[in-house]
């Protein structure tokens, strides 16, 4: 026995389902079939609806997600970038370059001196060199526990270059427990001025400047005396 | 791996890696807490940490890296701190070559290792081409 199906303009309606499935799948998540005949193909229209909105529901929320995860990864690289210039700057402040007097800079070293560090202290001390004129530098190493033999290869390598631009370098603060370290791992440091503190390598490069000063007014009066004549 | 032939009964203090200039750093603290630990005065302190970080830095620059053993024992009637490093790296070709003063393969002084030997009071070192190199050094208390 076959019952007769309820079906009103059959075509038109499978043509509307069609167009809605095509529209969907083509991104608009609004629209729906929202036929207004009640018959035996009104279950299948509402079910898909129903179906169309269950995924729209689920598309929005993992755009969320993906939006909250966007925001999270930009936060963690904002996050990222922070402590790399941190790190930058603590390089930069851990080798403050000062100028204490006419003619003087003073360069504090503190801490471990790996390769970085040691590559931006030189860079810093080159460049002030170069902007001030100073003829003088101290390096104080003061506050670096382990001098071994890569520390004192960049302080030799750095004094060259600090005299390449006519600056002396004096290194001052070396302890005697590194002095004889030095000794025995056979380093000659002597082309090096060294002082014990940093107040006897300031009292040195005083009279240093100060000495330098005196050739410089002499020199002019001799020039002076040339004119006149 | 290299071995050295152990006759004492040590203490393992502590087994670290090197792979970075920071690890080079933080261990050689560790090893002058262990020295100064044991009653060694400030310049032994500072010969054993320089004398490490020699070594570290040689694993670092020319093996990638490696493996310290810190230990502490009796050693021929001494208190002895004693440091190995090992790595699997490329080896050393000639290790009379590599002692000797102001020898270097690369941009250093080449004062690292007979530097070493005379900061210790102990220094054996052991290399295999293509295989690695193991370094002992020991200091007295
Ligand atoms: N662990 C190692 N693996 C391979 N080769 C090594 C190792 N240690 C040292 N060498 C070799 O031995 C040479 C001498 O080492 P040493 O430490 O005495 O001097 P350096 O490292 O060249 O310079 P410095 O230590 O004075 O900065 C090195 O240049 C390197 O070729
Ligand atoms: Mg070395």
């Amino acid at each position: 026995m076959s019952e007769l199906l309820n079906v009103q303009n059959a075509k038109e309606r499978i043509d509307r389902i069609e167009d809605i499935l095509a529209s969907v799948a083509a991104g608009d998540l609004d629209a729906r079939i929202q036929s207004d005949i009640e018959d035996d193909f009104s279950g299948i229209e509402a079910a898909i609806d129903l179906l169309i909105n269950d995924l729209t529901e689920e598309l929005r929320q993992r755009e969320k997600m993906q939006k909250d995860l966007e925001n999270k990864l930009s936060k963690i690289q904002d996050q990222q970038k922070t402590i790399l210039q941190q790190q930058e700057d603590l390089l930069e402040l851990s080798s403050p370059v000062s100028k204490v007097w006419d003619n003087i800079l003073i360069l504090p070293v503190i801490g471990t001196l790996d390769s970085q560090r040691t590559q931006v202290m030189m860079e810093n001390l080159l460049q002030k060199i170069v902007e001030t004129g100073c003829t003088i530098s101290i390096l104080d190493i003061t506050g670096v526990p382990t001098v071994d033999t890569q520390v004192a290869n960049h302080l030799l390598k750095t004094v060259t270059a600090a005299r390449l631009l006519g600056a002396e370098c004096i290194i001052s603060g070396i302890s005697p427990a590194i002095a004889q370290t030095i000794v025995h791992l056979g380093i000659d440091l002597s082309v090096i001025r060294t002082k014990a503190t940093l107040q006897d390598a300031m009292i040195f490069a005083m009279k240093q400047s100060k000495r330098a000063d005196e050739m410089r007014t002499l020199s002019n009066i001799a020039l002076t005396n040339e004119n006149v004549d | 791996m290299l071995e050295f032939p152990y006759n004492t009964d040590c203490d393992l203090l502590g087994k670290f890696k090197i792979d970075t200039e920071y690890d080079i750093v933080t261990v050689r603290q560790v090893i002058r807490q262990y020295a100064k630990d044991m009653g060694m005065g400030i310049v032994d302190q500072t010969r054993i940490t320089t004398a490490v970080s020699e070594l570290f830095r040689n694993m670092y620059n020319y093996a990638g890296g490696g493996e310290v053993l810190i230990e502490r024992g009796e050693v021929e009637s001494h208190n002895a701190l004693i440091v190995t490093c090992m790595d699997q790296g490329p080896g050393i070709e000639n290790l009379e070559l590599a002692m000797s003063d102001g020898f270097t393969s690369g941009q250093g002084m080449g004062y690292g290792l007979p530097g070493t030997k005379r900061l210790v009071d102990r220094f054996e070192i052991q290399s295999v081409l293509n295989e690695g190199t193991t370094v002992r050094i020991m200091k007295w208390k």
